[in-house]
């Protein structure tokens, strides 16, 4: 009856023997079966009826798969709905459609909201005891958006012919499809199965599957294949590319086909809902999919919504669109500083603002760049002594009340209590406002001599003016380095702000001419040991305090620089320990990891848990007061499934 | 009256070839391209980007060859009415720009109108009756309008117009219209949403207007002819718009080709906040992600409203006033 989740946590995930990675209850599936035995004809949903009744569309339940995933409404706190209505939300840029796939959050395995993985796209995934070795298996009988049925051959399709093409994919298949240096082995083990298995075991399949951005390994194939050159004529093929002005047929493919970012209203699709407007527009409507492969328990075919609309609006406009109640539910754009204007007009609007926590690990915090090509900047950013102190000269507690009413916390850049690696002492290290300790740390390091203005100067004799950038998108940003500033004086160091554009900033971080930045903390306040702990180990280039390590780990040390701290070498053993071990390894070398960083500030935390706001219309029912609204895990409003959210009208 | 228009014409050919070489230059000014701000957000998701895969890319979007062949790409692109490729967007310029060159054209169009309808009986009235209480009253007025900050000012109309007429926020027309084709209820809708972008625009425009105006007007209203007009018996209103308001409209129609680019880049700013599906919004889009082809569209797009609205003032200007000489300095 009750089906088996094996926490994404837990001990004994690659331990247990043929460990059934939660064979979704068959005995919660043969409940719905009885339910819908019960009640044989399923109400047709009001939005399909005029199409079912010509014809033109077969009735629910041939539309579902065999077995359909059944949401456990008892477990997710969540009511029966009605069918009908639209959902009205705003984004900022056209760009940002692809939230529609983030919010509906259909996955292979998907994070429930107690963060366990389970199967939601796959009826259910085996994994053997090694780790190594992944069984994907496919429902019977789901179906494309189009009625094609959704096989092992889509999967294949994806392996074989796109990013082991050489012109699809000229450097090969991504990076989680390898451990180390050997790519997946890929079998189809029958119409409905299909086997991704490596000599190694590899911690990042999984996680990567669930991924807030997943990876979509699998493609309508008998779609895609009509701008395939495998499967098309090149003459006619060559035609189409013409036509439409492009390079080659690999750009045609790519353009065709983009399950993220949802260009082409005519691929098929899994998803909850289809768009169903092209680009340009400024506002886009996604319409329910006949084929959706979720029921609720009495076996109705989600989702209840019929219609989402993404109204796109300049950023600054709609902190009072939202109030002028113009949105059903919203989240994206708005801050803690929207929040007493959309209180109050949250008797006018019929709507209720619910302040939910947020994922990050930080709101915001300081950079140093610890490759930056200063020599003597370097030499100092190293110091550790050095960072503790500007830490330690950071009034945080002044940030939380000026900027955020109090609300926040102040923290380091690390995980949140919410995660099972969570410690105080990650949060609390080195974030006490003391001047006195910090400029003894600082006169301990030897930068003793002042100037005229009781400025520092560095052992080269230049004032210690510590030149702060951000990416010129968040003024938040800029109000905190005010308050950074003043305190800093009183340690002898003067703060400048540099504001400049994301790209910019990032070329001067990673080619060295950054010394400091700000910028969001960690995504992965929630991680748990199954997370890669790549925000925390220099794996990344586009980690603010290290892009030349990131780097030369990315380029395999073709590019960039090889870690020489003793800390961030440890950091990197530790890494390998955690990409190699089992669960319990992984919880030591995450531990190991939060630790070092916790006691070497590589980042300096400034304020964490600021709350969001989240608008909801009062009559929006299923949609939770409290959340977590976090990118990864998380994927917003995903995990609380929107598919579920109906209209009480 | 012919040689002077197709030199003026032939002129125009020179001037939009320099412009076109020097906003393409501009856009490539700043460092990176299109593929390096895609690349960093690759690089974001974690994928590893090697050599191989930039190079595909750049031979992907054309951005390996050299600068002068990408410009004459372009520019071969622009005689033939092809304005090139969003990268952005993976469409054609053509079609990405759809509708909004259109509203533009609206948006302009109706606040130049409302700039003229506005200042000129303003500038008539102030002229007449200089010093009077109305001539300050009104002139201050002007002056708040172009001391207003333009983004302030369309926030404030945004939101009472919300409050008193339920209009919805910013857009040129009710959400449900966007990407339906044209009625009557959707020209009434924007006809809605049109007034309080052209204010916002426009106010900032008029002042000038009516202080150019009463002061020509002014200088005009002193001379002898007018006096002599008067000692004649001529009603006021007759002498007025028979005369001295004819030469004081000279610098009026003058302005024509300043006022029209001044409008459109002006527009850019107020259509940003106030998120209107016109041009200019898109424009800063393109140009913060390098989508040159996009951007540089668009900005010969302005430079033709200016190069034409040159023409047009000049063609008006040689109409209006005959003491113009055609050959310019030939005939001396």
């Amino acid at each position: 009856m009750n089906p088996i989740n094996v926490p994404a946590f837990s001990a004994g995930w690659f331990n247990r023997s043929r460990n059934k990675l939660a064979r979704t209850g068959l005995g919660a599936m043969m409940l719905a079966g009885i339910i819908s035995l019960g009640s044989p004809a399923q109400a047709e949903i009001p939005y399909f009826k005029d199409a079912v009744s010509k014809g033109e569309l077969p009735p629910m339940a041939e539309r579902l798969p065999e077995h359909p995933k059944v949401i456990d409404f008892t477990a997710e706190n969540k009511e029966i709905g009605k069918y009908g209505g639209d959902l009205v939300t705003i984004m900022g840029r056209s760009r940002d459609i692809r939230m529609a796939v983030v919010y509906a959050y259909a996955r292979l395995i998907g994070y429930d909201e107690d963060l366990n993985l389970k199967p939601d796209i796959l009826e259910s995934l085996d994994v053997n005891d090694a780790g190594n070795e992944f069984t994907l298996h496919i429902r019977k009988g789901h179906k494309w958006s189009d009625g094609e049925p959704f096989t092992a051959e889509d999967f294949r399709y994806f392996w074989e012919d796109i990013v082991n093409n050489d012109e699809l994919f000229p450097v090969g298949p991504p990076r989680f499809l390898f451990v180390g240096d050997e790519p997946a082995t890929f079998e189809v083990l029958d119409e409905y199965t299909v086997r991704y298995s490596w000599s190694q075991p590899n911690p990042f399949f999984l996680t990567e599957l669930a991924a807030t951005r997943p990876p979509f390994i699998y493609r309508p194939a008998h779609y895609l294949k009509q701008f395939h050159e495998n499967y098309r004529d090149a003459a006619e093929l060559d035609a189409i590319v013409k036509e439409r002005g492009l390079r080659s047929w690999a750009v045609l493919h790519t353009d065709k086909d983009r399950p993220y970012r949802l260009e082409n209203i005519e691929r098929p699709s899994l998803e909850p809902w289809l768009i169903r407007t092209e680009e340009p527009s400024d506002r886009f409507i996604f319409e329910r999919n006949p084929y959706y492969h979720r029921v609720d328990p009495d076996g109705n075919q989600l989702p209840y919504i019929d219609r989402m609309i993404f109204n796109i609006s300049n950023a600054k406009l709609v902190p009072a669109k939202v109030g002028a109640g113009e949105v059903d539910l919203q989240s994206r754009i708005l801050s803690l500083q929207d929040y007493t204007f959309l209180k109050q007009s949250e008797p006018q609007q019929n709507f209720k603002v619910n302040l939910w926590d947020v994922g990050y690990g930080a709101y915001a915090a300081l950079y140093p760049n610890l490759t930056c090509s200063d020599p003597v900047w370097r030499k100092l950013l190293r110091d550790v002594r050095f960072r503790r102190a500007l830490s330690l000269a950071i009034n945080r507690t002044e940030i939380n009340r000026v900027m955020f009413f109090g609300l926040a916390t102040p923290t380091n850049n690390t995980v949140l209590p919410k995660s099972p690696l969570f410690k105080p002492e990650y949060r609390e290290s080195y974030i006490k406002f003391d001047v006195k300790k910090a400029n003894a740390l600082l006169d301990e390091v030897g930068l003793t001599k002042r100037n005229d203005d009781g400025i520092r100067l560095m052992p080269d004799g230049r004032p210690l003016e510590v030149i702060v950038e951000t990416m010129g998108e968040n003024p938040e940003h800029d109000d905190m380095l005010e308050l950074i500033g003043d305190s800093w004086k009183q340690i002898g160091v003067k703060l400048f702000v540099k504001g400049l554009q994301r790209e910019v900033l990032r070329n001067r971080a990673y080619s060295g001419e950054t010394v400091m930045s700000i910028f969001n903390g960690v995504d992965s306040g929630l991680a748990t040991p199954a997370t890669v702990p790549a925000e925390f180990v220099p794996i990344q280039q586009d980690s603010l305090q290290w892009p030349k390590w990131g780097q030369y780990f990315q380029t395999n040390g073709e590019a960039g620089e090889a870690p020489d701290l003793p800390a961030a070498k440890e950091l990197m053993e530790l890494y390998g320990k955690w990409v190699k071990g089992n669960d319990a390894a992984r919880k030591e070398a995450w531990q190991g990891i939060l630790d070092i960083n916790a006691e070497n500030m590589f980042s300096i935390g400034l304020i964490g848990n600021v709350p969001q706001p989240v608008v909801v219309r009062n009559d929006l029912r299923n949609v939770p007061e409290k959340g977590i609204h976090s990118w990864e895990p998380g994927a917003f409003f995903g995990i609380y499934r929107p598919d579920t959210f109906w209209w009480d009208r | 009256m012919l040689t002077f228009l197709a030199r003026r014409l032939f002129v125009m050919m020179p001037t939009l070839f320099f412009i076109s070489v020097l906003v393409f230059i501009i856009i490539q000014l700043p460092p990176g391209d299109f593929l390096s701000t895609y690349l960093n957000e690759l690089q974001a998701q974690g994928e590893a980007v090697d050599p191989a895969k930039i190079a595909f890319l750049k031979q992907q979007y054309g951005l390996d060859q050299p600068i002068w062949l990408q410009y004459f790409d372009w520019a071969w692109g622009l005689l033939h009415g092809d304005l090139g490729f969003s990268f952005e967007y993976n469409l054609p310029v053509t079609e990405v720009v759809g509708d909004r060159l259109w509203l533009s054209v609206v948006l302009n169009f109706s606040t130049v109108l409302f700039i003229y309808i506005v200042s000129f009986p303003i500038g008539i009235y102030s002229a007449t009756r200089q010093y009077s209480w109305g001539d300050y009253g009104f002139t201050l007025l002007g002056f708040l309008g172009l001391a207003m900050p333009n983004f302030l000012f369309a926030l404030i109309l945004l939101y009472y117009a919300n409050v008193v007429f339920g209009t919805s926020i910013g857009g040129l027309m009710d959400p449900e219209f966007i990407n339906q084709g044209w009625s009557f209820a959707k020209v009434m809708s924007v006809a809605e949403h049109l007034w309080a972008p052209v204010l916002v625009i426009g106010t900032s425009g008029t002042a000038s207007m009516i202080r150019r105006l009463r002061a020509n007007l002014l200088d005009e209203l002193g001379k002898q002819y007018v006096v002599t007009a008067h000692a004649k018996g001529l009603s006021p209103a007759r002498v007025l718009f028979k005369y001295p308001l004819r030469m004081a409209l000279n610098p009026f129609i003058a302005d024509i080709g300043n006022i029209l680019p001044q409008v459109v880049s002006g527009s850019v700013l107020v259509s940003v906040v106030m998120s209107l599906p016109t041009t200019g919004p898109m424009l800063l889009a393109a140009l913060q992600s390098q989508d040159m082809y996009l951007a540089g569209s668009f900005l010969m797009f302005l430079a033709l409203l200016t190069v034409v609205g040159m023409f047009v003032s000049d063609l008006l200007l040689a109409w209006l006033d005959p003491r113009i000489r055609l050959q310019g300095g030939v005939s001396q």
